[in-house]
């Protein structure tokens, strides 16, 4: 302990204070006792955490789960083309292609759901244009329903996918590419039976990428899918705010946690696994 | 990767970035309309001279500023503290130090915003701008330290060992040879601290108690409220802070590695 010079210790004093022991205080409180008159009580209790087991809390963690899920899935559909792209192309293009990504990014976060919202609201451009080519009768309605999570979902966390698979295609060796084609695969033969499998690690590191913070999301839900469409993230705070109980909300987000720490695990073992595979 | 001819993914990478650039567009667009809610209504910038006219603008502006400049400042000084202290350790840091450093990055936003809440209310601190200055300059340390390890981390070690050997002691040796050697990455980590704050939502919602606004939290109140016109000119005038804060930072030499880093 004595190995560090005191200047690290004032660094480490400044995160155990202002990280560490909020979160600690959290998972501290996950195991108390709520009392009838709202107060906490010091005693110790995994009631808290079997109560995220009920079916009504169960359900907005699958639906949490499944949604994150198909909206990374979608990512993937999307990103990978994006992605090829980018790695094929060489020079000043890449570059180009690479900040022309990462552009509307660069805005604040809460102006991009805004963005949503006014895209595809009932006055927004998407409905006014369908409603004035005749297309529709009545405005569609997407924000506040769960496709209109899904979009922003996709929205916010699209480059952050394409970003790990870039790199995979990138370190690509091309002779293997070469290899096949001259042994006779065709173009598509190539694609499935040799680029993608060398690039599957990338593919899933970037999933993980995606799905981590979705699960943990609570603005896109909160904005763009009104009521119904809870996360996880969703009933947390109103455990804190709303239902004023919050034994059962520190509960909820030492579970989140929990999934995010083995997800994490899991995806710096895939990435160790990917590094082996590229040294 | 060699180049294999398939337009088809061209055009689907095309098709991506136009749909990532048409909400932001479309915002823009709405700014200049008399009419929000009707595109034929014809184009000035009415809307945006009556959001510079008034206090619902300059107030949350002012606050971000505020807020950004102090939180900024206190992390760049906090992480120096633990970039230089750490630099001088040759082992490797165990897993439970790097799990601390990293720990304000790996949270989830709305955890550590949440977690950051109940620690001000249990300490009875009120909650206000100091709190929010606390609690950006808490997450953005971590960042700014990584960019401060690696700039460290390409000094010349002998710089130091010959201060030293001619008599410094420590704290000449930061001033007169570490510090204006690492003088780039402090103003970059500085320049990316204040990014994040002044873009940051979440934390602050939760640290802010009833009376202080920052931008994005007026956003987010007057997108409660419903669209309006205002919303819309405020968000052009946002649009336009982002790109110039982003523009800076890039300009910077390894700004944008940093800048795609921390996105």
């Amino acid at each position: 302990m004595k190995r560090y010079p005191g200047t690290a210790w004032f660094f480490f004093g400044w995160l155990v204070i202002l990280t560490l022991l909020p979160f600690a205080l959290i998972l501290g409180m996950s195991v108390m006792e709520r009392t009838i008159q709202g107060t906490i009580h010091f005693t110790f209790t995994l009631e808290n955490y079997l109560r995220c087991f009920h079916w009504l809390y169960a359900k907005v963690f699958g639906k949490t789960v499944l949604v994150a899920a198909t909206a990374t899935f979608s990512c993937l559909l999307i990103g990978f083309p994006v992605a090829y792209h980018l790695a094929r192309s060489t020079g000043a293009r890449r570059q180009v292609g690479l900040v022309l990504l990462f552009i509307p990014f660069w805005t604040n976060f809460i102006l991009r759901v805004h963005a949503m919202v006014s895209l595809f609201g009932n006055h927004g451009l998407l409905n006014h244009m369908l409603l004035e080519l005749g297309l529709i009768e009545e405005p569609i309605q997407i924000l506040y329903t769960r496709t209109g999570v899904y979009f922003g979902l996709i929205y916010n966390y699209l480059p952050f996918l394409v970003i790990p698979i870039f790199s995979a295609l990138e370190k690509l060796d091309p002779s293997f590419r070469e290899a096949a084609m001259d042994l006779g695969a065709n173009r598509s033969q190539t694609f499935w039976r040799v680029t993608l499998p060398n690039v599957r690690e990338g593919v899933v590191v970037g999933s993980l990428f995606v799905f981590i913070p979705m699960l943990g999301e609570y603005v896109i839900p909160d904005l763009l899918g009104g009521a119904k469409e809870v996360f996880l993230g969703n009933v947390m705070v109103s455990q804190f705010f709303t239902m004023q109980d919050w034994p059962f909300g520190a509960a909820i987000a030492g579970l989140l946690s929990l999934i995010l720490l083995v997800a994490l695990f899991m995806q710096t073992r895939w990435q160790r696994r990917v590094q082996g595979v590229l040294a | 990767m060699k180049p294999v001819r398939n337009p088809l993914v061209a055009i689907v990478f095309w098709m991506v970035i136009g749909l990532l650039y048409l909400p932001l567009l479309n915002l823009i667009m709405q700014a200049f309309l008399v009419d929000p809610r009707n595109i034929g209504s014809g184009f000035s910038t009415i809307w945006l001279r009556k959001l510079f006219a008034s206090d619902a603008f300059w107030r949350p502006l002012v606050t971000s500023i505020e807020i950004g400049v102090l939180a900024a400042t206190t992390a760049v000084a906090v992480a120096t503290f633990g970039a230089v202290g750490l630099s001088r350790v040759r082992s490797t840091l165990p897993p439970a130090v790097q799990t601390l450093i990293l720990l304000p990055i790996l949270l989830p936003e709305v955890i550590t915003g949440l977690s950051l809440l109940i620690f001000f209310l249990l300490i009875r601190v009120e909650l206000g701008f100091f709190t929010v200055v606390l609690a950006h300059a808490s997450f953005s340390a971590s960042f700014v330290y990584f960019i401060l390890v690696e700039q460290l981390r390409k000094l010349d070690p002998q710089m130091e060992e010959a201060a030293q050997d001619l008599g410094a002691r420590g704290s000449q040796i930061f001033w007169k040879v570490t510090f204006p050697n690492i003088i780039p990455g402090l103003m970059g980590g500085w320049l990316l601290a204040f990014t994040l704050s002044f873009d940051d939502f979440l934390i602050s919602f939760f640290t802010s108690g009833a009376g202080l606004t920052t931008l994005p939290l007026k956003i987010y109140s007057m997108m409660r409220i419903g669209i309006s016109p205002e919303l819309n000119a405020l968000s052009f005038v946002m649009i336009c802070i982002s790109f110039s804060l982003v523009i800076t930072l890039l300009s910077k030499e390894q700004g944008r590695e940093w800048v795609l880093k921390s996105s």
